[in-house]
């Protein structure tokens, strides 16, 4: 298992000319702890384009997480980004003082937490959180907010009446985290990062959850960025594939060819970890014949 | 066997619900002998029509009367009227000093935990710094180098009572600060000031209160004790300390010049305490 520092494999799609919602170059972030630096993430680069779903996969500690957080700008006070551009749209983000960039968060970049209890304030509605997360991008009126947050809730296919007035101990999980992705898509931003939206999640929440996220982009026409640790359930939501293992990036390739040209052995490993039902079949019925 | 047990369970909730029961109890006697008092520095001076200041030395140290419902002092002032207009001494710069000191230490404590940094630092040594010295010492301190006055001791109490509030208020915004829904809000893009009065504000009520319900019947005591000594309410004021003081000489043959005030000053602290006791059973949360 030959994992040469710095190589990766890249087989992009043919190159179109619309300017990429986002770009890394070469990012570096690094931890201090004291007098000791430790690199989590190692010239990374990958562009988004507008509308496209790009999966990031990894496993934990492989350094998505952190990648997500420096683009928004919300990484913890010992980590930073040593070298290397972050770009939305063309500018540069990195580099803009920290009132702009909160200008930012929410409106052109929208967040879903891993964790959906913590996405919201425990000790406030549902209802008043989404108007206030509205009314604070936006000058509407509290009616008009109130109109637009119960209808996006509605879009999300949530009883909207009774999750804008409930509290977040009062929904159970799948509901929270679909109140969330829609409180993030509700101020239509251009790029959409969902750090492991379904991990806490039981398979079939998980699955309204990504389908629900499809459908949200359909209807804003945003990039999403998906951050997972399983390979194969990203790859039937995603356009492109990007694998990262400890803080660099593996391996590239649009969703639909990585299975087959899977090319780095980590892939590989991915892929063969989980087999999906149909190969399972595959390999049953093979055993059968084989004793046949 | 099913019965035995519904027994033993009955009666240990029982006895759980009667000691929760005992404790509002006494926290309803509490507010009830407040209030008492609070009505008395209302409704007394329209219940007893004479002036707690006007010296009439022909009507000195009377016993208890129609005109004087509990006698006259040594300078033949309603002892009455005076307890009533030293409640309102008393108790009303006591919840001027406690609001003025909720109004400094609650915002500074606010940015500073919220802020950190430099600001945060400075401010905090300069909170030790300043809460090293007891209280006490430097409301005499204090009063002795500015001359002794009601003013000058509110001023002392305030500029030593107001640093418990940033420190509690501190660590609470520090330990909030961190936890993810603070973090969902400001990747929501909302600003430091809105995170601060809607998620950060609620969290450090409750302490607030149980600190304040602490703190008042202190605040009370440090005043009397102060005017008894002579720093605070100078006479002809009448308050509740300084009415101790000059009752002194006279406690061998008008003891009521001393019970009097001295019952009203425990009353008020003893009510403060068993009210305190029964805002922290309810408000202090231990979080998980």
């Amino acid at each position: 298992m030959n994992q040469a520092a710095g190589k990766s494999i890249k087989r992009e799609a043919p190159i179109v000319s619309i300017e990429p919602v986002l770009q890394l170059e070469n990012l570096y972030i690094c931890a201090d702890k004291g007098k000791e630096h430790r690199l989590l993430v190692k010239d990374l680069s990958l562009v988004i384009r507008p509308g496209e779903t790009f999966a990031l996969v990894g496993e934990s500690g492989s350094g998505k997480s952190v990648t997500a957080s420096a683009v928004l700008g919300l990484l913890p006070h010992n980590l930073q980004v040593t070298e290397g551009h972050i770009l939305l749209s063309g500018e540069d983000i990195g580099r803009l003082p920290d009132k702009k960039r909160r200008k930012l968060r929410g409106s052109k970049i929208g967040f879903v937490f891993q964790d959906y209890q913590s996405s919201f304030t425990p000790f406030i509605k549902l209802g008043a959180q989404l108007i206030e997360t509205l009314r604070s991008h936006r000058s509407c009126s509290r009616k008009e907010a109130k109109q637009a947050a119960l209808e996006w809730l509605e879009q999300a296919g949530l009883p909207a009446e009774r999750v804008y007035e409930s509290y977040p101990f009062q929904l159970s999980g799948g509901q929270l985290q679909r109140a969330a992705m829609a409180s993030a898509m509700m101020l239509e931003p251009a790029l959409l990062i969902a750090d492991e939206p379904t991990t806490a999640l039981d398979v079939l929440a998980g699955e309204r959850v990504l389908d629900l996220l499809a459908k949200l982009q359909a209807k804003t026409a945003c990039a999403v960025l998906l951050i997972s640790h399983d390979l194969r359930h990203v790859m039937k939501r995603a356009d492109t594939v990007a694998v990262m293992r400890h803080g660099q990036l593996l391996e590239q390739n649009r969703a639909d060819r990585m299975e087959r040209d899977a090319g780095h052995p980590y892939t590989r490993m991915l892929l063969e970890a989980k087999p999906d039902l149909m190969e399972l079949e595959r390999m049953h019925q093979s055993t059968l014949s084989a004793e046949a | 066997m099913r019965t035995v047990i519904t027994g033993l369970t009955r009666s240990k909730a029982g006895r759980k619900r009667w000691s929760r029961s005992r404790r509002s109890r006494l926290t309803t006697v509490g507010i009830s002998i407040l209030a008492v008092m609070v009505l008395l520095a209302f409704i007394g001076p329209l219940m007893v029509h004479n002036d707690p200041l006007t010296v009439n030395m022909s009507e000195r140290l009377l016993a208890p009367s129609w005109q004087y419902p509990i006698g006259t002092d040594h300078l033949g002032r309603c002892l009455f009227s005076r307890l009533a207009a030293g409640a309102q001494t008393t108790l009303g710069i006591a919840a001027l000093a406690l609001a003025a000191v909720m109004i400094i230490g609650i915002p500074i404590g606010l940015l500073e935990g919220y802020k950190r940094g430099r600001a945060d630092a400075v401010l905090m040594r300069m909170v030790d710094a300043i809460g090293a010295f007891p209280d006490f010492i430097m409301a005499i301190a204090f009063t002795g180098f500015l001359g002794p006055s009601l003013t000058n001791l509110m001023l002392s109490i305030i500029l030593v009572n107001w640093i418990g509030y940033a420190r509690v208020v501190r660590s609470i915004v520090l330990s909030e600060r961190e936890k993810e829904y603070v973090l969902a809000a400001r990747a929501a893009g909302c600003s430091s000031w809105t995170i601060i009065r809607r998620h950060l504000l609620p969290n450090i009520i409750s302490p607030v209160i149980v600190l304040a319900a602490l703190d008042i019947g202190k605040i009370i005591l440090i005043i009397a004790s102060l005017s008894y000594v002579g720093l605070g309410g100078q006479p002809p004021s009448p308050e509740w300390g300084a009415m101790l003081n000059d009752g002194r000489p006279y406690f061998q043959s008008n003891p009521s010049l001393m019970i009097y005030p001295g019952l009203a000053i425990m009353l008020v602290v003893i009510s403060c305490n068993l009210i305190s006791e029964g805002v922290r059973d309810r408000l202090d949360v231990k979080s998980i």
